[in-house]
């Protein structure tokens, strides 16, 4: 009967350790803000020649193959864009005229977001480890229980 | 009591690691790795100096190739060692004739690795080496063709055999390559620009291209590749338009 009381009381132990964080109540601030980045690439030569009318192409974070943005350098090498920062990461921007050309890679935005699950594991993962720390507590009542039987 | 306790317990652990290392497996696919010579090779072309050159056979002999997912991205222009989150690498040497085919032929396959990762393989390095055996054994370059300037006609051979490492950046063009999806395909190029070589008549005298290159006149002349040709200054290899790290020797 005791042992049983053990069980219950370690499966209510790891339930309060699953359970879900209790909101907070709290004079908390929110802040929020807006900010447009403009990005400007310059583009030349080794020899320092402007690349004027150099074709241009944006990949956003999100999809490496579909173009975000295409465009054309104007007479300095210039060119400009505002990238989308919902999307932080590397924005690459090719520049290619006459046989020629270059990649850049730019960082927009900072930080990462977690993936599916919590600390990057998996639903399955997390079922796994939460079974093990559940048999884990029974096993170790059910110990204490037999040896107070003893 | 034990044993109806221990049986369980085994059970469940053996069943919990075999499952958490499925979860764990990753997706692949298959990537490809390409040599071009581009149309200056496949069409023929003008050089600096006036010569029209086609090509019979162009034997590049290619080892140590490998392609790398390089975060962040790696700069062939600041030069240095490549230094990959991931590598999928070809085992052995091929001589390729950039050469086969018409003049509207397709790029030629080199090799192709199954079961990579899926991933972005935005580095490629291969090393342009002496081959030790085919019809450029001894040499890592051979060049055979036709030059024609002003009614005269000289079919040539020009045998090069220094050996060059080239460590590149990502292909630019006008699609991306090197990204391996899951059960899918992706290819990667290693692009040969012999107008680097030979010079290009279609553009200024005094453009820096040309103002590099050989041309092919020093050939006609009787001289040997070997003593005209520092491959280092060719900056032989790309990867499409994309420029590489070249050393030779």
């Amino acid at each position: 009967m005791r042992g049983k009381w053990y069980v219950l009381v370690a499966l209510g132990v790891v339930a309060l350790g699953l359970a879900a964080p209790l909101p907070v109540s709290a004079h908390g601030v929110n802040l929020e803000y807006t900010s447009d980045v403009t990005i400007e690439i310059t583009a030349r030569y080794d020899s320092g020649t402007p690349m004027a009318d150099a074709q241009v192409t944006v990949y956003a974070p999100d999809d490496d193959t579909t173009p975000w943005l295409t465009g054309v350098c104007d007479e300095e090498g210039r060119f400009s864009f505002v990238p989308d920062t919902s999307m932080p990461g590397t924005w690459d921007v090719q520049v290619r005229l006459a046989g020629h050309g270059g990649i850049i890679h730019i960082p927009v935005g900072g930080g990462t977001t977690a993936a599916d699950g919590v600390g990057g594991f998996t639903h399955l993962q997390i079922g796994l480890m939460s079974a093990c720390v559940v048999w884990g507590a029974v096993g170790t009542a059910l110990y204490f229980s037999r040896r107070r039987k003893a | 009591m034990q044993k109806k306790i221990l049986f369980p317990v085994v059970a469940v652990a053996v069943l919990a690691v075999m499952l958490a290392g499925c979860a764990g497996s990753k997706a692949t696919g298959t990537l490809q790795f390409y040599a071009n010579g581009e149309d200056f090779v496949r069409q023929g072309f003008v050089s600096k100096d006036g010569w029209s050159i086609t090509f019979d056979h162009v034997y590049i002999n290619l080892s140590d190739i490998a392609a790398y997912q390089t975060d962040p991205p790696y700069e062939a222009t600041s030069g240095g060692d490549i230094d990959p989150a991931a590598t999928v690498a070809v085992d052995g040497e091929y001589t390729i004739d950039l050469a086969e085919g018409d003049e509207n032929a397709e790029p030629l396959l080199v090799a192709e690795v199954a079961d990579v990762a899926v991933e972005h393989y935005n580095a490629l390095a291969w090393k342009m080496s002496k081959a030790s055996s085919g019809p450029a054994a001894g040499y890592s370059l051979v060049i055979i063709g036709t030059a024609e300037k002003d009614g005269e006609s000289l079919d040539f051979t020009l045998n090069i055999d220094e050996e060059c490492d080239y460590q590149c950046g990502e292909y630019v063009g006008d699609m991306r390559k090197g990204i391996v999806a899951e059960n899918g395909t992706a290819d990667v190029e290693m692009t040969f620009h012999f107008d680097h070589i030979f010079g290009d008549g279609d553009l200024p005298a005094d453009d820096e291209l040309n103002l590099a290159a050989v041309g092919f006149q020093p050939f006609a002349d009787g001289q040997d590749a070997a003593a005209v040709i520092n491959m280092t200054d060719m900056h032989l290899g790309h990867v499409g338009e994309g420029h590489c790290d070249c050393g030779c020797q």
